[in-house]
């Protein structure tokens, strides 16, 4: 079998590995979150209808990112808490590891939150939130404790159950103009790049690649479907961008929270209107991969670094969601922790190119050292 | 429940009990002459003793072949009855655990002196059993009618004749400390997994229980996630459809006394697959299978959507179709969620009654049930017309799973998924769907 993962007490049993080509569902899946629904507004609050050149850039960008994760892990042994250990050493490989964890805790709240608002403020205005999340968590315990096999058969359902809402796209298109996104190039270059940083949130979610790598079967093989994924997501969200644009003008555009939402709401259909309920029900099947798939990652590192089991820091870190975010109320929080968790992201992406030279420095001196 | 891991256990207790069983002939034969169809009878001068069940073996044998002879000539040894008697496969053995349990079957022991521990088994089991009759339960218009019945000896019969291979391996075990039921694991050599092989064998060696009643008995206790409200094992009484499923690969389980074959692994997507499908040119065949899946989750999602549209989200129903409902809904006085679950409880009374009462009758109770309560229900304002026929319509498209224990499953999942829906509309049932796509 491969040899990464011959690090003592990192042997993963094969029926528990994934094929190459399901990488492709887990980042797409990842990747695609509640972010979609309502991630035009922000763009254009920087870029205006420019918005889509600076989506491309940070989808080009994410594909460095991506090669530049591959590139360390191909080598490092194993998953983040291994190559942490390795550049670090013990303690801080540690620390560094655990805030990866609580990153992704964060990225799982968010979801959380954000999916409870959407329900809240588009199905149920006085749903029982804690009642709900109580059910929401034990399916999530449920999935998560069922492993990655679990996770990886939720983000491919999630796949293809998000493609029919995609074809949604027609309606706003047909009632919308395609003038608007005319004249292209309207801003200058800094408002762009500031859209592009916003942009560049939209595509978090493929850190997780960090955590389950060691899961895939022959890894090498999976880089072209990561790549694959990333430009997926791109174009998902470029083709959703422009429908927006096609069907909202700029002034509108910037005081719809959830553009994607708003536009459902005008699909007709001979014996269903008002298809934004079905498409929000329906959305749970998106959102649920980035639960499940945050929460595994989350409680791994932690399994990882203090070989603990992970069902006890799952609970633990069930009842870290459960509480404050049956307690959340309002926009202004929502608002608060998609900036947070935003900007961690951020620096997350960030970090990894310094990772990735830090890495190969400690080889090379490790290399002289044997040498 | 596609996961097929093994589950370890030891098998030392059962052999433990084996030697613990072990008495002595006279004590066998006593216990045996309690019942009044033991027969046991001397010939030729009080030495040669012949012992059988007079309702398990078969009388004609034991007039023809074994008598005669029997009584006819003196022998010194039971070698010598063996060369005489012309019976195949018959054994000379002091082994009384193999004696027990062949005597119990039908056959018949010669003893030639009163305390010799060595007798002679002469095979003459009588085997009643029906004739191999047309399939029920699976049945199809086209292709093979011949299904399975309760002698495993037939049911092998049907599949060797259908692959007359050399590589088509059955292993037998005895399983249920009682009934001591006969159970085939049957496979293509060579073209099977293995180890799939051994997984069965050795969930199968290790059940402890008394009574192996049917084939469905060791599906419950060899399954993978025996909590699992889905089938784990294809059922059926198809003989060409275990024959091509071991062709596939696959390992098949009979019992004896039980016309059903289990077969495994299995996937879902298998269950909703007939054997009519490949009787049939592919492009009808998939028409056809894709239909069966779209009854099947129409069955089940029909109602809880009726449920959670009506209470939560009637904006999503157009106003033409609206008007539809509100008239049929107009003088009831119950909520949706109370009227769906009353009727499909009354539906599943009608399946129930159904299932138990003899087809004459059970015919009249169908009509009775569906023309008469319906219309009655409907009239005295109790359910409306729309949800009346979504429920007869889910009923019916839950019949049209091949394989009738995905057909329960399909009964029992509906459920939560309208409780789901009366909780929290759409949102319920879907996650109600994440749930169901997890197990």
């Amino acid at each position: 079998m491969n040899r990464l993962n011959s690090t003592p007490g990192w042997n993963i049993p094969i029926n528990y590995l994934i094929t190459p080509m399901y990488v492709l569902f887990l980042i797409h899946s990842m990747q695609i979150g509640v972010g979609i629904l309502g991630f035009e507004k922000y763009l254009v609050e920087k870029a205006g209808y420019d918005a889509w050149i600076s989506l491309l850039i940070a989808g080009g960008f994410m594909h460095i990112i991506l090669w530049m994760i591959y590139r360390f892990l191909q080598n490092g042994g194993g998953d983040i808490v291994q190559i942490h250990k390795n550049v670090f050493g013990k303690y801080i490989g540690w620390f560094l590891s655990l805030v990866f964890s609580l990153y992704f805790l964060l990225l799982t709240f968010n979801v959380i939150i954000t999916f409870t608002e959407v329900i809240k403020v588009w199905v149920f205005p006085d749903l029982q939130v804690w009642i709900f999340l109580f059910f929401l968590l034990a399916l999530v315990y449920y999935l998560v404790s069922g492993g990655v096999r679990v996770i990886t058969g939720i983000c491919l359902i999630s796949v293809f159950i998000g493609l029919p809402l995609f074809l949604l796209k027609y309606f706003p298109v047909q009632a919308g103009h395609s003038m608007n996104v005319s004249p292209m190039i309207s801003h200058s270059v800094t408002d762009i790049l500031a859209a592009t940083k916003q942009s560049v949130l939209s595509f978090l979610g493929f850190e997780f690649l960090l955590i389950f790598y060691p899961f895939i079967k022959e890894p090498a093989k999976s880089k072209k479907w990561a790549h694959f994924a990333v430009f997926y997501t791109t174009m998902i969200y470029l083709i959703s961008l422009l429908v927006t644009f096609v069907y909202f003008n700029e002034k509108q555009l910037k005081q719809v929270v959830w553009g994607t939402i708003s536009t459902w709401k005008i699909v007709e259909l001979p014996f269903i209107e008002r298809f934004e309920y079905i498409g929000i029900a329906m959305w749970l099947y998106v959102i649920l991969p980035n639960i499940c798939l945050g929460l595994w990652g989350a409680t791994k590192i932690p399994k990882r670094v203090f070989n603990i089991k992970q069902k006890y820091v799952l609970i633990v870190f069930l009842l870290v969601i459960f509480f404050p975010a049956a307690m959340i109320d309002g926009r202004s929080v929502i608002n608060m922790v998609n900036n947070f968790s935003s900007q961690a992201g951020f620096y997350v992406l960030l970090y990894i190119p310094v990772l990735l030279v830090l890495k190969t420095i400690s080889d090379k001196v490790r290399k002289r050292r044997e040498g | 429940m596609w996961k097929w891991k093994r589950k370890e256990k030891s098998s030392t207790e059962q052999t433990q009990q084996k030697s613990n069983q072990k008495k002595s002939l006279t004590e066998f034969i006593q216990s045996l002459q309690k019942s009044e169809d033991f027969i046991r009878y001397s010939l030729g001068g009080e030495e040669c003793t012949v012992y059988y069940i007079k309702t398990m073996s078969d009388s004609k044998i034991l007039n023809r072949s074994v008598l005669p002879i029997l009584n006819d000539e003196t022998f010194q040894s039971l070698e010598g009855i063996k060369q005489h008697i012309p019976v195949e496969n018959m054994t000379v053995t002091e082994d009384i655990t193999l004696i027990q349990e062949k005597v119990m079957f039908g056959y018949i022991m010669v003893q030639l002196h009163h305390s010799a521990q060595e007798v002679l088994l002469i095979p003459a089991v009588s085997l009643e059993s029906r004739s191999v009759s047309i399939p029920e339960v699976e049945f199809s218009v086209v292709g093979p009618k011949e299904a399975f019945v309760e002698n495993i000896n037939t049911n092998i019969n049907l599949i060797r004749k259908r692959m007359p291979l050399p590589q088509l391996t059955i292993k037998e075990l005895k399983i249920g400390k009682v009934t001591k039921s006969r159970v085939a694991v049957i496979f293509l050599d060579g073209v099977v997994d293995p180890e799939n092989v051994e997984t069965v064998t050795q969930r199968l060696k290790d059940i402890e229980y008394d009574q192996i009643i049917d084939s469905s008995f060791i599906t419950q206790i060899i399954d993978d996630n025996s909590n699992s409200p889905f089938p784990q094992f294809l059922d059926t009484e198809r003989p060409d459809r275990v024959v091509s499923n071991l062709i596939e690969g696959k390992v098949a389980i009979m019992v004896d006394g039980a016309p059903h074959a289990l077969t495994c692994p299995t996937t879902v997507v298998e269950l909703f697959g007939a054997s009519d499908d490949y009787f049939l040119p592919w492009h009808l065949a998939t028409v056809f299978r894709l239909i069966r899946l779209f009854a099947v989750i129409f069955s089940v999602l029909s109602t809880p959507l009726y449920v959670a549209v009506l209470t939560y989200h009637h904006e999503m129903i157009p106003g033409e179709l609206m008007a539809t409902i509100v008239s049929s809904r107009s003088d009831i006085p119950f909520s949706p969620i109370l009227e769906v679950i009353v009727l499909e409880l009354t539906i599943e009374l009608l399946r129930e009654a159904g299932a138990r009462l003899p087809t004459k009758i059970g015919q009249t109770i169908g009509i009775v049930g569906g023309i008469v309560i319906g219309t009655a229900a409907v009239d005295a304002g109790l359910t409306s017309n729309v949800l009346l026929i979504i429920v007869a319509l889910s009923a019916l498209a839950s019949f049209t799973t091949p394989i009738y224990q995905i057909g329960n499953t399909i009964r029992l999942i509906r459920f939560p998924f309208i409780i789901g829906a009366q909780m929290w509309g759409l949102i319920g049932v879907s996650m109600c769907m994440v749930f169901l796509s997890a197990i």
